[in-house]
């Protein structure tokens, strides 16, 4: 009996995996509606699912629109990071097609399959990659964080650039639609070169002619490759 | 710091200046239809529109300024207004203003205009600082890229005014394109064959709605799109953006912006000029976290022995006691007690609550030269760029309250004017830190005329009281700011905002600004103080006011340890605070309040419900639910904390 009760509970958590995984990726497409995570999700029963979420206290609804709760963001963005993990693994070391990726890479998305320190252990292994295959954004785990301080990679966060330094933007990782669609109007885009001129109180960086002020926690979303000095 | 609302309609068409925030769009204006529109140096001075008129070949044009965009797909309310000007008017010609050392951003705008099918031209302001930091641009060349008119001018030194003038006949449409590869393009194409027909090309629509400009379905609803159309628009975006990891709206920016700066490049020639000089040094240093401190307090300082020293001493000093207690008030209450035989008639105008002892001399003798002196040291604040500088500087403690240092812009404006100021919180991004701004504007945030009289006062005391005084006020506004970003649901949005160069004022500029504000202030506020002083008077006379003081007595008197004739200033305070704050400094004068009592009804007064005028606006800005739920908030809290003040001080045996 207790068997066949944890094989279902486990059955509806990853029901409920699936779930918060796809909020968090139409949410990186700009999309919180509810009508879409019903109309994209392959649950047969999905409002049974996101019921159950909500009575969780994993997400909220409001007026037809879906966000997480603070503990269902952190677990899709767990989810999320296993799986793209598990793509970039798959793709880069097993070699195996683009096709079978996506299967793969759903199994090892659960937490039963692979634990937080066989996570870690993989992203410490790929180099602690920022994104994925298709070129999403891997959420950073507490590794990543260690790997930042301890050795010094080529492409590094804006806040970790010294004063004075000049940069190139690499890429800029938001997952909020607006962010990225309001720095590129201010000149922060990919490609562009910038240079620190102050951390605090707020960020300052001058791009061709323009200073700008920001904040830490939109500095920490640039990634920039430092230029070297001729 | 008034704007008129777009004006009537001209029968000769109408023009609309556009532009990226801060390139100097008001300062055209003004110097195009000689109408002064505020004009300052940081962005999003200019919330709603104003318009004047020209005369261009003896048609009357109409001529709209518009708040600073950085692009046509609208991220903000105020970007809002702009677009739907150019989407909604029938312009003769769009007058694209440009910040000439920072083409490449102006270009996305002026790629946009060309996209939406509508003449334009182009001017290139502050041509003065690209050339001063080696900058040239090729104009005859850039002119032949884009297709259009383009003009180099220097603002605020009318440079360029006559070409572009001269220009305003032309009607160029620029025939320069943009390609966005197969897929967008394929996207467009699917569009515009739904797309009603409207003042701009279908192919911009198109873009906007791919970009996810939701502020567009109003407008297709109106045009009758029907909502299996709409459906469809719908469809054709998601199915786009699925083959496109990065939000379309982004690489359709990105595309302009390669655009943009590939004609730039071809253009621009530059000189490597080191960027030294005393004014590049003094705006870094305003920023620096531990330089900025001291860059802080001697603004304060400055700013201090300006107003409240020479504004709310010394020239108080001389209108009030020398020119209304010498000569003004004793010369008319002459003539009135010879020519005007009723006491009654006599009273109203001379008498203790005469509208010439009372109200004028309140309004010109005290609260004017206060206004008067404080509008210049603000005026010179505002163009020299100081402010977003001090948005840095605070942003951290900003934070702390849900907000992010842009508010510093409405909160600094409302030591001007908090009505002027509930307007300018559009800045703000999301509804929850525009309601948040609004309630610290309501509660604490003293205008000029108010803070000019409570400085005077303070000056008379002690600086102790002063800082007593000052820092109660912030530390109420802080808990307040924090309490109701806890409370409030929303969210906030993110800070990254553009810093203006450090410029040295144009006196010009501080001059017409300064006269247009008093000017503002003479008729806006006089005829309150004159109603003011009307209701005091009846209830003078109908003996209500001693009913009123008996009542209010056990909260005045008792509560905040105040003489019983404070309640007058309550009461007209709730006209305008600065005119409550002008009877307190009238008891002060009178001897009758002690420095504890002065910081106790300072404090209660700086909390006290918003003018009228402030309160229309805020009904007008965030609706009337809201509106009442902070006066019914702020009214019982003003004296809640003027109260606990007062046992404070009488608990912990403090004489100030």
């Amino acid at each position: 009996m207790m068997d066949y009760h944890r094989s279902r509970d486990r059955f509806d958590e990853d029901r409920i995996d699936e779930v918060l995984e796809l909020i968090w990726m139409l949410r990186e497409e700009g999309e919180s509606h509810l009508d879409n995570v019903k109309k994209r999700s392959e649950d047969p029963n999905v409002s049974q699912v996101l019921t159950l979420a909500v009575s969780e206290g994993l997400i909220s609804t409001d007026h037809g629109s879906i966000s997480f709760r603070p503990e269902g963001e952190k677990r899709a963005e767990n989810i999320i990071r296993r799986h793209r993990l598990a793509e970039r693994l798959l793709s880069e070391v097993f070699e195996i097609e683009e096709k079978q990726l996506e299967d793969h890479a759903c199994e090892l998305e659960h937490t039963h399959v692979l634990s937080e320190v066989v996570v870690d252990s993989i992203c410490t292994f790929l180099g602690h990659p920022p994104t994925c295959p298709h070129g999403k954004p891997i959420p950073r785990g507490e590794c990543c964080r260690k790997f930042s301080n301890e050795m010094k990679p080529l492409v590094v966060p804006l806040t970790e650039l010294s004063l004075g330094d000049e940069a190139r933007i690499v890429f800029i990782s938001s997952k909020y639609h607006a962010r990225l669609d309001r720095l590129s109007s201010l000149g922060i885009v990919p490609g562009g070169t910038l240079r620190l001129h102050q951390k605090q109180p707020a960020y300052l960086i001058r791009i061709g002619e323009t200073d700008l002020a920001l904040d830490r926690e939109l500095a920490k979303e640039i990634f920039v490759k430092k230029m070297l000095l001729s | 710091m008034h704007e008129t609302k777009a004006g009537d309609m001209k029968n000769g068409g109408k023009i609309a200046i556009v532009g990226n925030p801060n390139v100097g769009k008001s300062v055209i204006f003004g110097l195009l239809t000689g109408r002064y529109a505020t004009v300052s140096n940081y962005p999003g001075t200019t919330v709603t529109l104003t318009s004047g008129a020209i005369k261009v070949n003896g048609d009357d044009i109409s001529v709209t300024d518009t708040p600073g965009v950085n692009t046509l797909i609208p991220m903000s309310e105020d970007e809002v207004v702009t677009r739907d000007i150019l989407l909604n008017e029938v312009l003769k010609l769009v007058v694209q203003v440009a910040d000439a050392k920072n083409l490449v951003r102006g270009l996305q705008i002026s790629l946009q205009l060309a996209e939406m099918g509508l003449p334009f031209l182009l001017v290139l302001n502050m041509w003065d600082e690209a050339s001063s930091r080696g900058i040239d641009v090729n104009v005859k060349k850039l002119s032949e890229t884009i297709g259009i008119t383009v003009i180099p001018a220097i603002g605020v030194q009318r440079k360029g005014i006559k070409e572009l003038r001269e220009a305003l006949t032309e009607k160029r449409y620029s025939p320069i394109g943009m390609f966005y590869g197969n897929l967008i393009e394929d996207g467009i194409k699917k569009l515009e064959a739904i797309l009603p027909e409207s003042k701009i090309s279908k192919r911009s629509v198109a873009l906007m709605l791919l970009a996810g400009d939701l502020s567009l379905k109003p407008w297709l609803n109106n045009r009758h799109v029907s909502p299996t159309d709409i459906e469809k628009i719908d469809e054709v975006r998601r199915n786009l953006q699925d083959k496109f990891y990065e939000p379309l709206g982004y690489v359709v920016n990105q595309a302009r912006l390669k655009k943009a700066e590939k004609i730039a490049e071809d253009v621009l020639s530059r000189q490597e000029k080191g960027s030294s000089g005393i004014t590049v040094s003094i705006g870094r240093w305003a920023m620096h976290p531990v330089w900025g401190i001291p860059v802080l307090l001697i603004a304060l300082f400055l700013m201090y022995e300006f107003v409240g020293v020479l504004g709310a001493q010394v020239l108080v000093e001389i209108l009030e006691e020398g020119l209304f207690g010498n000569y003004i008030n004793p010369f008319m209450t002459l003539l009135a007690d010879r020519f005007i035989p009723d006491a009654f008639f006599r009273d109203l105008l001379v008498g203790e609550y005469g509208i010439i002892t009372m109200a004028l001399t309140y309004s010109v003798a005290i609260i004017l030269p206060v206004v008067g002196t404080f509008f210049i040291a603000f005026g010179i604040l505002e163009d020299s760029g100081y402010l977003p500088r001090l948005a840095v500087m605070v942003h951290r403690i900003f934070k702390l309250m849900g907000l992010h240092g842009k508010a510093v812009l409405p909160m600094v404006l409302g030591l001007g004017c908090d009505t002027m100021a509930t307007l300018t919180a559009r800045v703000m991004e999301t509804k929850k830190e525009r309601v948040i701004v609004t309630l610290l504007l309501a509660l604490g945030v003293p205008c000029s005329a108010q803070l000019g009289v409570i400085l005077g006062m303070l000056g008379g005391v002690s600086l102790a009281a002063t800082f007593v005084w000052a820092f109660t006020v912030i530390l109420i506004l802080f808990i307040v700011g924090f309490l109701s970003s806890k409370i409030l649901k929303g969210e906030g949005s993110d800070f990254v905002f553009d810093i203006p160069p450090l410029r040295i004022p144009v006196l010009s500029n501080i001059f017409f600004k300064t006269f247009s504000r008093i000017e503002w202030y003479l008729k806006e506020a006089v005829p309150l103080f004159i109603v003011g002083t009307l209701i005091l008077f009846t209830l003078h006379k109908i003996r209500a006011l001693e009913v009123i003081e008996r009542i209010a007595n056990p909260i005045v008197v008792g509560f905040l340890g105040l003489p019983a004739k404070a309640t007058e200033a309550f009461l007209i305070g709730f006209l305008r605070r600065d005119y409550g704050a002008a009877g307190l400094f009238a008891l002060a004068k009178d001897g009758l309040l002690n420095p504890n009592q002065v910081v106790v009804s300072l404090v209660t007064i700086t909390l006290f419900v918003p003018c009228v005028a402030n309160f229309l606006v805020m009904i007008k800005e965030r609706g009337i639910a809201t509106a009442l739920a902070i006066v019914a908030f702020i009214f019982p809290f003003a004296f809640l904390v003027g109260g606990v003040l007062n046992f404070g001080f009488r608990l912990l045996g403090i004489n100030l």
